[in-house]
């Protein structure tokens, strides 16, 4: 996908003399924010009124939709209508489908909630908060965003990255890379660029709703995962809750009025953040209608009430130090509000052994870090900024005979990652082939998640054993898989991106696109159009001065080859077919292909001998 | 399905024993320059031959950073039959010595980090026999007895990874 750099027609395309506008875009289940890097500082974007949390929590009324707070608001008259923590739900199938009123399985088998609005899957509506973080960050930045990078937990499996993208893509957000939440904590705390030395990280984020704990190690931008654990239903709701039920004890009402349990959960939300501050709080209840006029609590009893809370997150700290073969850490970071509680900081810091990081705002860490990624990513840094590698976090295989899973991508590789592995028929004359891809740890089947499945057919048919099949995978920088099968002896050839069957395939997400609001009003053919003379015209541009530096690498049949195909490129660039455009270009895309590997190759040499090939930058700055 | 010399990408001497910090500073100076982000906004053939490319850098350092994996990468790149020598497979001698070993891992008592400890040692010394052994055949242009070493280092490591993790 292009940059949506828009020119006019006919005008040089030349490298933007501004910033480019990136986001950082920290999707929670509880909460969203989005953040901006300008060069100097980082900015969480703020609403209207102060507050830079938008809950994830979308509204599908009858008549309107509404994102955030004004969400929040239909919670309790519409239940149904309001759909909060939709992240718990994104990239999962039918097998995920639970006896909740709210949840409905669509006529194609997609999990998805049953509003007034219609059925709305999980990635409509985390397409839905984006896009109301999009907006926010267009109307603040005044400017295009030419992308954006979004932080997924570090747990994420395939299916749930994917449907992320669709998320991002269905909001017009071009993906730079999705980052891993943990990571992007680290990246806030610029802990990636002082680790010469290798050094390890835990990550222990207690948000609303959930607990993470990740154990990371890094070197030189190198993020590997080692460890994940925590727990989905456990954050700082439930410490609300505690303090509630402790006050409807003390009081002994056993049967206290929704409207009531409402306001008491609220009250306690408010006392548990005071009391990061100080030592006793109090509040005023007397619109209640309770027996008392005040509610108050001491530290002291909060600590109380919630250390059995707290000992469940040190215990999953505990068994994912010993998943990463680790003693200690050199490191602690904290994630999300509820770390801001001291007991939670005290327990944290005896569990590792040391004072945990908290001098950026827990809520906002994430984001923060998204964002300083971003502006890397697009470019508005210099070459020499270190680098982010990532690893996939969980192996990836194929189904073989017995309904056993054979690797064939080791987890915490680092990607991106190509790896082959030759199978064989089990048959007597068989001719097809299915390729099952599945994701996970475990050895059999059933433990590991489905993530594909296809067919190679047009196998000769040959006795048990005989035929060559290689099955290639592939993961680009975001984790996303491509898989490959060829029979060795005919070449027959199948392959497939992974497209878990959870959601909408490319044509839907361009029709809903098409349909949305936001862009009826653009004109798609002029978008397309704009887009595709920006990567026309970049090859172009790229190619003329490849030919310059390295055209002795070229045949003079080479040469001219490539050149007949820049000069049709060009032509139709200035023609109004988008259509043709992309075609051209793909087809010199490929036609160059082979000179692009052998200028890569050459510049692997000046690579190791630290010579930097950036000349050929230079040229094209001039 | 690359055809690419991990060692000459690297840039580092072919050979069992290798510069293990000259690897890892190629290997990050490759990725500097090579990783796909570093390409975004570059036209598309860049992009994808970037891609190939760095998994080609990924997979060529697991490959040889990794022991047991740049042993197998070195009779390989030296022609030897892999699937003929595994065939042939380990002498009945350490095949008897490696059912002993796996047999006491089995019977341990969890209670007694000692013993597990003790029995790691032994087989880290095995281990190390067997990669010495390699190496030097290997040096040798002995590639069948380096093959038979090669297995040994194999099951061993295995072994080595076996071993329950220490007890939380």
């Amino acid at each position: 996908m292009a940059l949506l750099q828009i020119s006019e027609p006919g005008e040089p395309t030349t490298a933007p003399e501004s910033r480019q506008i990136a986001l950082g875009i920290d999707l929670g289940t509880t909460n969203s924010l989005v953040a901006h890097f300008d060069g100097t500082d980082i900015h969480v974007l703020q609403d209207e009124t102060g507050r830079a949390a938008l809950p994830s929590v979308v509204y599908y009324g009858a008549e309107e939709t509404a994102v955030g707070f004004a969400a929040e608001a239909f919670s309790g008259s519409e239940p149904a209508n309001t759909v909060a923590s939709a992240k718990r739900l994104l990239g999962r199938g039918r097998e995920e489908f639970s006896d909740d009123p709210y949840l409905t399985l669509t006529p194609e088998g997609v999990l998805a909630f049953a509003t007034a609005a219609g059925e709305k899957t999980p990635v409509e509506v985390s397409s839905a908060i984006l896009t109301a973080l999009k907006c926010r960050a267009e109307r603040q930045l005044s400017g295009a965003i030419a992308g954006a990078v979004i932080t997924v937990p570090a747990y994420f499996d395939d299916a749930q990255r994917q449907a992320t993208r669709q998320a991002a893509a269905l909001s017009g957000i071009k993906v730079l890379r999705l980052l891993n939440e943990p990571t992007a904590a680290a990246v806030a705390y610029g802990l990636d660029a002082d680790s010469e030395e290798a050094s390890t990280l835990a990550v222990y984020d207690l948000g609303g709703g959930t607990f993470d704990i990740s154990i990371l190690r890094m070197r030189e931008g190198l993020f590997e995962v080692l460890a994940t654990g925590g727990d989905s239903a456990l954050g700082g709701d439930d410490f609300d809750r505690a303090i509630t039920d402790f006050w409807l004890t003390e009081l002994e009402l056993a049967q206290p009025s929704v409207v009531q349990r409402r306001s008491l959960l609220g009250l306690a939300r408010r006392v548990k953040e005071m009391l990061s501050a100080q030592q006793t709080a109090s509040m005023d209840c007397h619109e209640l209608g309770l027996s008392c006029e005040q509610l108050s609590l001491s530290r002291e009893s909060l600590d109380n009430l919630v250390s059995g809370l707290i000992d469940r997150t040190l215990q999953a700290c505990e068994a994912a130090l010993a998943d990463a073969r680790l003693e200690s850490v050199d490191r602690v970071v904290l994630v999300g509000g509820s770390t801001r509680m001291p007991r939670v900081r005290e327990a944290v810091a005896a569990c590792f052994g040391r004072e945990p990081l908290c001098t950026l705002d827990p809520d906002q860490v994430v984001a923060m870090g998204a964002a300083k990624q971003a502006d890397v990513l697009v470019g508005n840094r210099g070459e020499g900024e270190a680098l982010l590698l990532d690893v996939i976090p969980l192996s990836l295989g194929l189904e073989t005979y017995g309904g056993l899973v054979e690797k064939v991508i080791e987890r915490n590789s680092t990607i991106p990652v190509a790896r082959a592995q030759e199978f064989t028929t089990a048959r007597d004359g068989q001719t097809g082939l299915v390729v099952h891809v599945l994701q996970g740890e475990r050895e059999r089947v059933e433990d590991c998640r489905s993530l594909a499945r296809f067919e190679l057919t047009g196998i000769p048919p040959m006795v048990a054993g005989a035929a060559r099949i290689e099955v290639t995978f592939r993961v680009d920088a975001d984790g996303i898989l491509e898989v490959a099968a060829v029979e060795q002896l005919t070449g027959a050839r199948s392959e497939v991106v992974v497209k878990p069957a959870f959601g909408l395939d490319e044509i839907q997400i361009t029709e809903m696109l098409k349909a949305s609001y936001e862009f009826a009003t653009e004109d798609m053919t002029a978008r397309q159009l704009a887009e595709a003379r920006v990567e026309g015209e970049g090859l172009l541009a790229g190619l003329q001065s490849a030919i310059a530096q390295d055209g002795d690498l070229l045949s003079a049949d080479e040469v001219q080859q490539l050149e007949a195909g820049m000069r049709a490129l060009a032509e139709v660039l200035v023609a109004d077919d988008p259509q043709v455009i992309r075609e051209m270009t793909d087809d010199l895309g490929r036609a160059s292909e082979a000179f692009a590997a052998r200028r890569m190759d050459r510049s692997i040499q000046s690579a190791l001998t630290g010579v930097s090939l950036d000349a050929l930058e230079d040229n094209k700055a001039e | 399905m690359s055809a690419r010399d991990y060692f000459a990408l690297f840039q580092i001497e072919p050979g069992f024993h290798i510069d293990m910090a000259a690897l890892e500073r190629a290997y990050h100076s490759l990725l500097a320059q090579f990783h796909p982000d570093r390409f975004a906004g570059k036209p598309q053939v860049e992009q994808r031959v970037a891609a190939q490319l760095c998994a080609d850098i990924n997979s060529g350092f697991r490959t040889l950073s990794n022991e047991v994996a740049r042993a197998e990468y070195v009779l390989k790149r030296a022609g030897v039959d892999l699937a003929q020598a595994e065939r042939e497979g380990v002498g009945t001698e350490f095949l008897m010595m490696q059912i002993t070993l796996r047999e006491r891992l089995e019977g341990i008592d969890s209670g007694d980090p000692s013993q597990r400890q003790a029995l790691m040692s032994e087989v880290e010394k095995h281990y190390s026999a067997s990669r010495d052994a390699f190496a030097s055949a290997a040096e040798e242009a002995r590639f069948e007895i380096a093959a038979r070493r090669w297995q040994e280092m194999c099951y061993l490591s295995k072994l080595r990874d076996a071993a329950p993790p220490r007890a939380a």
